[in-house]
């Protein structure tokens, strides 16, 4: 049995794929970056081995992705987050969908990618320089209003009224107008809703410049909230796909690329 | 109090650009199979920005005039007996000057160069006879009356802001007449039929000798890099004509007896790609190099600091001055692709013209942030490359070296998009 | 193959076309001499009253048969019209408007005041666009006259008297041809006034005074005279079909201008038309200086029945400006 890995190496966490020869995900990690990236990465490698009983052997092709994939030596290749995240996506929709928009929200990222009817990457947008509107933001503002990360979405479920407006997603701005809007006796939900809304807005500025396609998958960590997953559908104006794994779509992306790369070399090399 | 604080920022700026300059050749040679003859670009570089930027020598009584766009005929300038120093900086030292003095949401290249004027000041101030400005764009002719409160002697060349009609040629045609006038009278050097002919002769030499650097491009495995055109282009800017036509001339040999030995740059079968929109200036040559360390040659430039720069040759029918300053204006004016005139059709089809010849793969449109002109162009020319299905990568972006991991992410995505869609067909 | 055809294309068709103006000359103007008489159905104004000619030009013929009756015009002698008009397209076409660029005595005159007024270093006179666009239109009311005037002699119209044999050949009478060619062979009657009747008085001084036109004209104006020329008129119905063509890929074009630059006949067109491949227009002498200024690969082009025997190339325009210079 011959297994291919791929590795997400995001700027918060790090994502691990491992599919076999048909590209089943036979097993999947996600841990966090830390400072040491390099060690982390082959620490949770090898436990995740471990824990699903395959050797290091058994792995025939592993291909790293996201900001830190040159810096994990033992790959076989690195590829950008974009291309990954696009073969990623292509099996994470499954069969019923058709998925010709990608919406991921990373640690200190976020990106819009479009695909052609093959699948493969048209175009594609970015934020730039500042992580405004990215997961990191999720996570100060939840350490502003004293919540966890994944208690936001319940919270956000939780409130009755029109959620509030921030108006900046700037971490360092936005949490001076949570500080005044909790002043002001407004109610934590519909604070949390308003960041919602607020970086829906942001992504979809980003999402319409470029061009939205149906169909849109939302993928990376802060599409587990499902608070976010409503104030997008709503500033999109239409339905997204939310992948059972979103955190992992990427690594598998890399996975599957790893896999594809390895038999067309194995082609060429059989010529 | 305030001498001593000027003197503290030119002393912090010239730091800044040398240590700008060699990071920048630091990377810019670090790149495998360098043709030899490139070396000569390198040292210039080297020198010229090892302290501020230093003017090549000259004779003592040869006068400078600095222009600001292509548009300026250096040709008369030359026939005036005066040296042509082209302006338009790429240091982001210089841009941290300028950002000062000008918007936040300015161009950067004005900014840089509004800075250097402004930090060189000292020296250049006695030096430059004349700052040239075309009125090409709004910000290069507003940032002229900034210029001319440092002081400088500021020269407003009109230009209008649409070439097809027949007007408008011969507007521009009386503006540069009038300029051949006013020039005579700032170098105290007549122009003649046989000065401006010499003159015409000497810039369609760099003409030719560019062509046929770029020629080397067209076709085959690749045997030069794009960041290396750009920064021989760039020391036309400011190099002594002979020498920098000399340099040029080896590297052409070199490269020549490369391409007959199948020798080749970096990989014979990378995508071959484009680069067109605000120009890249050494040192700024951030995104040609990100493209090329992530796998992809620039074989073809559509920008104002290389191709469009060094394309066009002057045609007279007859040895006299009212014949040939109509012709060098016509030069400057007519071939022109420069999106600040409208409409701009000329800069899509030759765009289209390029990537059928040079089978271009994909368009890197680097748009300086600030940079309106270029930036609202962007749509029409992404509608184009579409319609005749080849991909085009937007870059906003400015000096600052900040967005450089960015830069590179979204690059390398579309390099890789490229070899996917190689992989297609 | 390829080497032979890099130096055709840097060779300076100017030069070519200096010599073969010359030839020419001497061969219209002189050719008598030497018993060579290349036909009377010429394109070009190879003047019939110049006595030891090499050939005649078509106009004189034309203006005498089209003032036949029009019994005898639609008669068995109407065959020999049309043979000879049919001769003369055929001669046309095979060298399309080259005939006036490169072989036209007329044209050469002109030419050779353009020279004499260059070292003298006095500027060339321009029109504007406007002004270019009416004044080119005279030559087509010349050709319609020279075909009415004719007419009128030999038939009545709507019952007005006929004219008298003195419009015979109306448009020779004015032609500078007439008066300038001559005095080649040290012939100056035709400088002289006709009294002989009011007729022949009016259009011998017309004559003169389009003669007096004529030099000061070219001397000043590139090719002044061409614009008005009813034989270019006459040209226009057919040089679309010519066999030797210019022609042009809009691809390839930067609108540079050069070859609007350096037209003597100012054409526009060459310039800003990108959509026609076949870029002869009205008023093209086909001397193909254009081509010689064009730094873009083989964007404008001469052929022959479709095959190229000239073409622009980068290295063509550079090499030749480069000798330019060294006075060369």
């Amino acid at each position: 049995m011959s297994f291919f890995t791929g590795i997400d190496m995001g700027s918060t966490t790090i994502k691990i794929a491992l599919i076999d020869d048909h590209e089943h995900c036979v097993a999947h990690s996600v841990c966090p970056s830390g400072s040491h990236f390099h060690n982390n990465t082959r620490e949770a490698y090898h436990t995740l081995l471990d824990r699903h009983r395959i050797r290091p052997d058994q792995v025939t092709a592993m291909v790293t992705t996201g900001y830190g994939r040159k810096l994990f030596k033992e790959a076989d290749a690195s590829i950008s987050e974009i291309t990954a995240n696009a073969a990623g996506a292509r099996r994470a929709g499954g069969e019923d969908h058709h998925i010709r928009t990608i919406i991921n929200i990373g640690g200190q990222d976020l990106k819009v990618i479009l695909l052609d009817d093959q699948g493969q990457v048209k175009d594609f947008a970015m934020n730039d320089k500042c992580a405004a509107g990215t997961g990191r933001f999720l996570e100060m503002t939840a350490r502003n209003l004293e919540m966890e990360v994944d208690q936001l979405g319940d919270c956000h479920r939780r409130s009755q009224k029109v959620p509030l407006t921030i108006n900046s997603t700037c971490t360092v701005f936005a949490e001076s107008e949570i500080i005044s809007l909790l002043a002001h006796g407004h109610g934590k939900e519909e604070v949390v809703a308003g960041i919602h809304y607020s970086i829906a807005r942001r992504v979809a500025r980003i999402a319409k410049r470029l061009g939205v396609q149906d169909t849109v998958l939302f993928d990376g960590g802060p599409a587990l909230n499902p608070g976010l997953i409503e104030a997008l559908e709503t500033e999109l104006m239409r339905e997204v796909v939310v992948p059972k794994q979103p955190q992992i779509t990427t690594a598998l992306g890399a996975a599957v690329l790893a896999r594809e790369s390895f038999y067309d070399r194995r082609e060429i090399a059989n010529g | 109090m305030e001498n001593e604080r000027f003197a503290r920022m030119q002393k912090t700026t010239r730091l800044h650009l040398g240590m700008e300059a060699t990071e920048t050749l630091q990377r810019l040679t670090d790149f495998p199979d360098q043709p030899k003859a490139m070396d000569y670009f390198y040292d210039f570089f080297r020198r010229t920005f090892a302290d501020g930027l230093t003017l090549p020598p000259r004779p003592a009584e040869q006068k400078v005039i600095g222009t600001m766009c292509l548009q300026v005929p250096d040709e008369l300038i030359v026939a005036a007996g005066a040296k042509p120093l082209r302006l338009c900086s790429g240091a982001y030292a210089f841009d941290q000057v300028g950002a000062e003095m000008l918007p936040a949401k300015s161009c950067p290249l004005v900014r840089a160069t509004t800075g250097m004027l402004h930090a060189n000041h000292p020296d250049w101030g006695r030096e430059l006879a004349a700052v040239v400005i075309p009125t090409t764009c709004d910000q290069k002719k507003k940032c002229g009356e900034m210029i001319a409160t440092m002081p400088y002697p500021v020269y407003n060349l009109e230009m209008p802001s649409t070439k097809d009609s027949e007007a408008s040629r011969l507007y521009w045609q009386e503006s540069v007449k009038q300029f051949t006038l006013d020039l005579q009278g700032i170098t105290g050097r007549k122009i003649t039929a046989r000065s401006l002919q010499a003159a015409i002769t000497q810039g369609s030499a760099a003409s030719a000798l560019f062509r046929r650097l770029d020629d080397l491009r067209k076709s085959g495995g690749p045997v030069i890099f794009g960041k290396d055109i750009f920064l021989v282009t760039s020391g036309y800017f400011i190099d002594d004509p002979e020498r920098w036509g000399n340099a040029v001339h080896h590297l052409i040999t070199e490269l020549e007896e490369r391409k007959q030995a199948g020798l080749t740059v970096g990989n014979r079968a990378a995508p071959r790609l484009l680069l067109t929109g605000s120009p890249p200036i050494f040192p700024n040559l951030k995104v040609p190099i990100l493209v090329e360390q992530s796998g992809g040659v620039i074989v073809a430039d559509e920008v104002c600091s290389s191709n469009r720069l060094l394309s066009d040759g002057v045609a007279y029918d007859q040895v006299t001055l009212n014949d040939m300053v109509p012709a060098v204006a016509d030069r400057a004016l007519k071939p022109c692709t420069c999106p600040c005139l409208t409409p701009n059709h000329d800069r899509s089809r030759r765009l289209v013209e390029l990537i059928r010849d040079r089978g271009i793969e994909g368009v890197v449109y680097q748009a300086f942030s600030g940079c309106l002109p270029y930036e609202m162009e962007q749509r029409q020319i992404n509608t184009t490359l579409s319609g005749i299905g080849v991909p085009m990568l937007y870059l906003e972006t400015d000096y600052s070296p900040e967005d450089q991991g960015q830069l590179a992410t979204r690059i390398e995505a579309f390099i890789e998009s490229i070899i996917a869609r190689r992989r297609k067909k | 193959m390829n080497r032979f055809r890099d130096f055709i294309n840097t060779i300076r068709i100017s030069r070519l076309r200096f010599w073969t103006q010359i030839v020419a000359f001497l061969l219209l103007v002189y050719g008598g001499y030497l018993a060579v008489n290349i036909g009377n159905e010429l394109p070009t104004f190879a003047c019939v009253f110049t006595d030891q000619r090499g050939g005649s030009c078509y106009l004189m013929g034309f203006q005498h048969q089209m003032s036949l009756p029009w019994n005898r015009l639609f008669s068995g002698r109407g065959i020999g019209v049309v043979m000879g008009f049919l001769t003369f397209v055929g001669i046309f076409m095979l060298l399309n408007k080259a005939w006036c660029g490169f072989l036209c005595p007329l044209g050469t005159i002109q030419d050779w005041l353009t020279a004499a007024r260059r070292k003298t270093g006095l500027m060339y006179a321009t029109y504007g666009e406007g002004v270019f666009q009416r004044l080119s239109t005279i030559k087509y009311i010349l050709l319609a006259l020279l075909i009415l005037l004719p007419m009128a002699i030999g038939n009545s119209f709507f019952g007005l008297p006929k004219l008298n044999h003195d419009f015979g050949v109306p448009f020779c009478m004015i032609c500078p041809g007439r008066t300038l060619l001559p005095i080649f062979q040290g012939d100056l009657s035709q400088l002289a006034i006709d009294f002989s009747s009011t007729t022949k008085m009016v259009l011998t001084t017309l004559g003169l005074l389009v003669t007096g036109l004529f030099l000061a004209g070219a001397f000043y104006k590139k090719r002044f005279f061409c614009l008005f020329c009813p034989m270019s008129a006459l040209h226009t119905i057919f040089h679309r079909a010519g066999l030797l063509r210019l022609t042009k890929n809009g691809t390839k074009c930067t609108r540079c201008g050069n070859c609007y630059r350096v037209c003597d006949v100012g054409i526009r067109a060459i310039a800003d038309d990108l959509d026609h491949h076949n870029i002869v227009k009205d008023d093209c002498m086909m001397c193909f200086k254009c081509v010689e200024m064009c730094p873009e690969e083989g964007c404008l082009k001469i052929t022959f029945l479709g095959l190229p025997i000239y073409q622009s190339t980068e290295k063509g325009f550079f090499t030749r400006m480069g000798r330019r210079t060294h006075g060369k």
